[in-house]
């Protein structure tokens, strides 16, 4: 199913994404609101977090293969280079056959909410690590 | 006289076809396959060297037709997401009486299942793991788990340790799951259950009851993995009642009530 053009993607955005998304931004700052863009085939969700004492801004993309494949999550501010940082500032979160149940991606369970989340954790990550050097969680296999 | 459509004929999806054209029940197949048969498939494959650089598809036909002159057999051969064979794929869908899902990646497995589901068939899924070590067969009817519910029930704890990490760089493309690759004798053994599980299933879908609706079958003793080979697994996958795949929610019923409905959404939401 293509996200953005079949009957499919979008009973899945109508019924799914759009709804927990507004419970997200229920009551939250207007600056830590999610806002959503198209891009081509692929739903932008552009919004900030502040796991600890600093404000990232960050976008999570759905590309059209979405929810098969998991949402892809970059930091827009600068990040020191750090552990499980891939090209283009975008997070290493998840990976299929992980020892850790949250990162591995499930279409049938997660939704985009969970990736901002992901992306939370693995931010309170980076902050202490960029204070200690050492990256919190325990390397999964 | 039943119509089979079948997506894939590679090495897992050759000889389960193989296996379900000589069944005399099976009338016609339609088979959707845009591969390319290379040099490296033939360690694998019924084919033989010869019909390497030729289609998948016509090398099947031909396969099956030298054995069952009288089935008939259409040929899609194109990729099963190809929006442009979307419409090819759905009438074929909707003519079937069952289906076979003989694909490699997670896109292609749940792209076949909102087929089979939009056209309310009965379908099989066969899953070889890594390096061989054993594999899996998963039969679907209409109401029953979709394969959201039975992928996140597994939740791929076989997966054979130290996977790669798929190549996010490029999310639309095939997720890698099968990088040791198997013997064809670990294919065929898995292809075997596939087709049998197939032509129960094909007999009576609504009173198919083999005690499982995934089985896995161990081949090969692998520490942590599996205690021993040759030793099935059965499971009984539920149909998950908060599954985002396949549990139904509330939504417009006509595609421009649902495109009003989107674009409101994105006005609320900050689309430009």
């Amino acid at each position: 199913m293509s996200l953005l053009d079949s009957e499919a993607g979008k009973r899945r955005l109508l019924s799914v994404e759009i709804p927990v998304i507004e419970r997200y931004n229920e009551g939250r700052e207007p600056a830590f609101q999610i806002r959503l863009s198209r891009l081509g085939g692929t739903l932008v969700l552009r919004y900030c977090l502040k796991p600890c004492h600093n404000i990232y801004q960050l976008e999570t993309r759905l590309v059209s293969s979405y929810p098969t494949v998991p949402p892809e999550t970059r930091v827009l501010t600068a990040l020191k280079h750090c552990p499980h940082l891939l090209e283009g500032q975008t997070l290493c979160l998840w990976r299929q056959g992980s020892t850790r149940a949250s990162s591995r991606w499930d279409p049938a369970r997660y939704t985009c909410i969970f990736a901002v989340q992901a992306a939370w954790r693995w931010l309170a990550c980076y902050e202490v690590w960029h204070e200690t050097g050492e990256w919190p969680l325990p390397e999964a296999k | 006289m039943a119509h089979l459509i079948q997506v894939g004929a590679g090495s897992g999806g050759m000889p389960v076809l193989d296996m379900l054209c000589r069944d005399a029940r099976l009338t016609r197949v339609t088979l959707i396959e845009p591969d390319i048969y290379k040099p490296h498939n033939v360690e694998r494959h019924l084919f033989p060297l010869s019909g390497v650089g030729e289609a998948k598809a016509e090398l099947a036909r031909r396969w099956l037709l030298e054995r069952r002159p009288n089935l008939q057999v259409d040929l899609l051969p194109c990729d099963l997401r190809d929006p442009e064979q979307q419409s090819a794929i759905e009438q074929a869908a909707a003519a079937a009486d069952i289906g076979i899902c003989a694909a490699d990646n997670e896109t292609a497995k749940y792209h076949w299942d909102a087929l089979m589901r939009r056209h309310g068939k009965p379908w099989t899924l066969g899953e070889v793991l890594s390096g061989g070590i054993g594999g899996f067969v998963h039969w679907f009817v209409p109401g029953g788990p979709c394969y959201g519910c039975v992928a996140s029930f597994l939740k791929r704890s076989v997966t054979v340790d130290k996977a790669p990490t798929p190549d996010y760089s490029q999310p639309g493309g095939p997720v890698q799951e099968t990088t040791i690759p198997a013997s064809k004798a670990s294919i065929q053994a898995i292809a075997s259950l596939h087709a049998l599980v197939t032509l129960g299933l094909m007999e009576d879908p609504a009173r198919y009851a083999p005690g499982f609706s995934s089985l896995l079958l161990t081949l090969q003793r692998v520490p942590d993995v599996f205690e021993d080979a040759f030793r099935p697994y059965r499971f009984r996958v539920p149909r998950a009642a908060d599954c985002l795949i396949c549990q139904a929610r509330p939504t417009p019923s006509s595609a421009e009530e649902l495109d009003v409905a989107l674009d409101q959404a994105f006005a609320r939401l900050g689309d430009a």
